[in-house]
């Protein structure tokens, strides 16, 4: 069974040889493990461990295309500067990290109408074509799922106004933020129509919504069926139009959103993160014969490098979550430096292992 | 409690900041606190009593329905939002030693670290609870907190993570806090955070939700 047809069926919940596997990582670990002599220079994480998955994001959803970010201050350790998206964004220069928020242009629907709005056009510069098209080459050679990768309107909007007056915003003036959410959701199936008319589709849709956080969501479910659903619903339709799965990331304690994510469509629930607060076992108990996962996998069962515990873990949840045949094995979020190179080797062979149908 | 400042709790648990704000959508055209503050200060209530029997229980109220899922992260934002426009009239007051915090609150994400929604929401809810909070901001030194404690003796420290990389400069934080006052209270919260992982360091608290940081000292001075 190829990766490809195994990640089609696993997406459906139909029978395969093993569950899935694929990964993210921090950016240093590969160079780190590459440093040690674990990973050959210049060969992909995908190839080394045999991933199942391939993915390209090849949109550029910043307002302002021809605005070079300005550096606003420089320390020996952080850089400050200002987007496309009107946003001042201070970044460590010494690690990967997301960059703080620092202040924002839009705060309200008057900024959003003067600083963002007029620029969402689908502008072709939008398009990374020669990434999606060798990535899509790339997969399609090595047989995996090839997925076009992107965010949706939860993770376009913040950067725009940050997270504090997106949200007020929800409260205070709702229909702003309902006009931001259908004016992304547009840009979005304008540049896939661009984009599938002149390359062709990918074999599956990843979105990225990080819409959670410690212990709860960002939204209650009905502010999510209000406001945020109805791009989910918009952008998933028009994948299953074409016949592709969506797969949905979202970071954070998301299960009280669950129900309206499933409504919207979404075949695949990722990433699952234990330390948030989600527990994959109950999210398969009550959703599994309606969604597939990927992820859940404590990913601090890895960090002590201890092969008992990450036995632990994965002893403990995939002889229960491969039972509908829709699971992908992943960590609950992304591998740090700090996890060795035997112990992350170690979670794919025994993960597979348990994962095997044969 | 008076009938206002019942009001003015019901306003700040509610999020209706001023009679012009349209949310909650049934209080539309209704006062707010901005409004409510404003009068009971003009009726001669006691400025203390506007913040302990009207902010802070509204606060306290919507803190507690947050910590239950019953509210979330936009409802709580809109009551901070209205809570700070009755602090705005209050300001002369605690300028004047008239009404009193119940004490300093110093927080900040820890260094190495720049997230700072959670953060942001713990210092909301101790303005709520009538603590006067010293944001340091993001990515702070360790030198950064001691340098505020010093400032600010007895005050009450928060550290915030939300990387599992960078939580275990709480540690450092926390040593050094208390290598210079060994009785300043730190209480610890953030993504990666646990009740296991705040004993080893030594820090007085874990707290999942902000909330629970109030509860805490709320018992710790009882």
């Amino acid at each position: 069974m190829t990766s490809i047809e195994r990640m089609q069926r696993i997406l459906a919940r139909k029978p395969v040889d093993r569950i899935g596997l694929f990964e993210h990582f921090w950016g240093d670990t590969l160079s780190e493990w590459t440093a040690q002599g674990h990973i050959e220079a210049g060969t992909s994480l995908e190839d080394h461990f045999g991933f199942d998955i391939q993915n390209a994001w090849p949109f550029n959803m910043v307002a302002r295309l021809d605005y070079e970010p300005e550096v606003v201050e420089e320390t020996e350790e952080t850089i400050l500067t200002r987007d496309g998206n009107g946003a001042l964004l201070r970044q460590h220069k010494q690690h990967d990290s997301t960059p703080e928020h620092v202040d924002f242009l839009v705060q309200d629907r008057a900024g959003w109408e003067e600083h963002i709005k007029p620029f969402l056009t689908p502008d072709p510069r939008r398009i990374a074509r020669e990434t999606y098209r060798d990535t899509r080459r790339l997969a399609a050679e090595k047989q995996r799922l090839f997925c076009w990768a992107g965010v949706n309107v939860f993770e376009m909007m913040h950067p725009v106004c940050g997270h504090e007056y997106m949200l007020m915003g929800m409260a205070m003036d709702p229909d702003w933020v309902k006009d931001m959410v259908a004016t992304y959701a547009q840009l979005t199936l304008d540049l896939m129509d661009m984009l599938f008319e002149e390359e062709g589709l990918p074999d599956a849709i990843w979105f990225y919504e990080d819409m959670g956080f410690k212990g709860r969501p960002f939204v209650s479910l009905d502010m999510y069926r209000e406001i945020i659903q109805p791009a989910h619903k918009a952008t998933i339709e028009y994948a299953h139009a074409r016949g592709l799965p969506v797969i949905m990331h979202s970071c954070g304690y998301v299960a009280p959103l669950v129900p309206g994510m499933i409504e919207a469509g979404v075949d695949c629930l990722q990433v699952i993160e234990v330390k948030a607060g989600m527990d994959l076992l109950e999210l398969y108990r009550d959703y599994g014969d309606r969604l597939s996962f990927m992820g859940g996998m404590d990913v601090r069962t890895l960090y002590g490098n201890n092969r008992d515990t990450v036995r632990r873990e994965l002893e403990a949840k995939i002889p229960v979550v491969k039972g509908n045949f829709g699971y992908t094995l992943h960590s609950d979020h992304s591998i740090p430096n700090q996890v060795s190179y035997e112990t992350y080797r170690y979670f794919v062979d025994l993960g597979l292992s348990l994962g095997s149908y044969t | 409690m008076s009938e206002i400042l019942e009001q003015i709790a019901t306003c700040c648990e509610r999020g209706k900041m001023n009679a012009g704000s349209p949310y909650p959508p049934d209080m539309r055209g209704q006062d707010g606190v901005d409004e409510l503050v404003r009068k009971a200060l003009d009726d001669g209530v006691d400025p203390n009593d506007i913040l302990t029997q009207g902010l802070m229980v509204g606060m306290s109220n919507v803190g507690r329905k947050f910590s239950n899922n019953e509210v979330f992260v936009p409802d709580l934002l809109m009551a901070a939002k209205a809570m700070t426009a009755g602090m705005d009239h209050l300001k002369p007051a605690f300028d004047s030693g008239a009404a009193t915090h119940k004490g300093v609150f110093v927080v900040g994400t820890v260094r190495g670290d720049l997230h700072d929604i959670g953060k942001n929401l713990v210092r909301m809810m101790m303005e709520g609870g009538g603590y006067e909070v010293v944001d340091l901001g993001v990515d702070v030194s360790p030198e950064q907190f001691v340098e505020a404690v010093k400032e600010h003796p007895g005050c009450v420290v928060g550290l915030s993570a939300l990387l599992t990389t960078t939580m275990v400069n709480m540690e450092e934080t926390v040593k050094q806090v208390k290598a210079i006052d060994e009785k300043a209270k730190v209480l610890v919260g953030g993504a990666p955070l646990t009740q296991e992982f705040a004993d080893k360091i030594g820090a007085d608290a874990y707290s999942p939700d902000p909330q629970g940081a109030l509860d805490y000292l709320a018992t710790a001075e009882a």
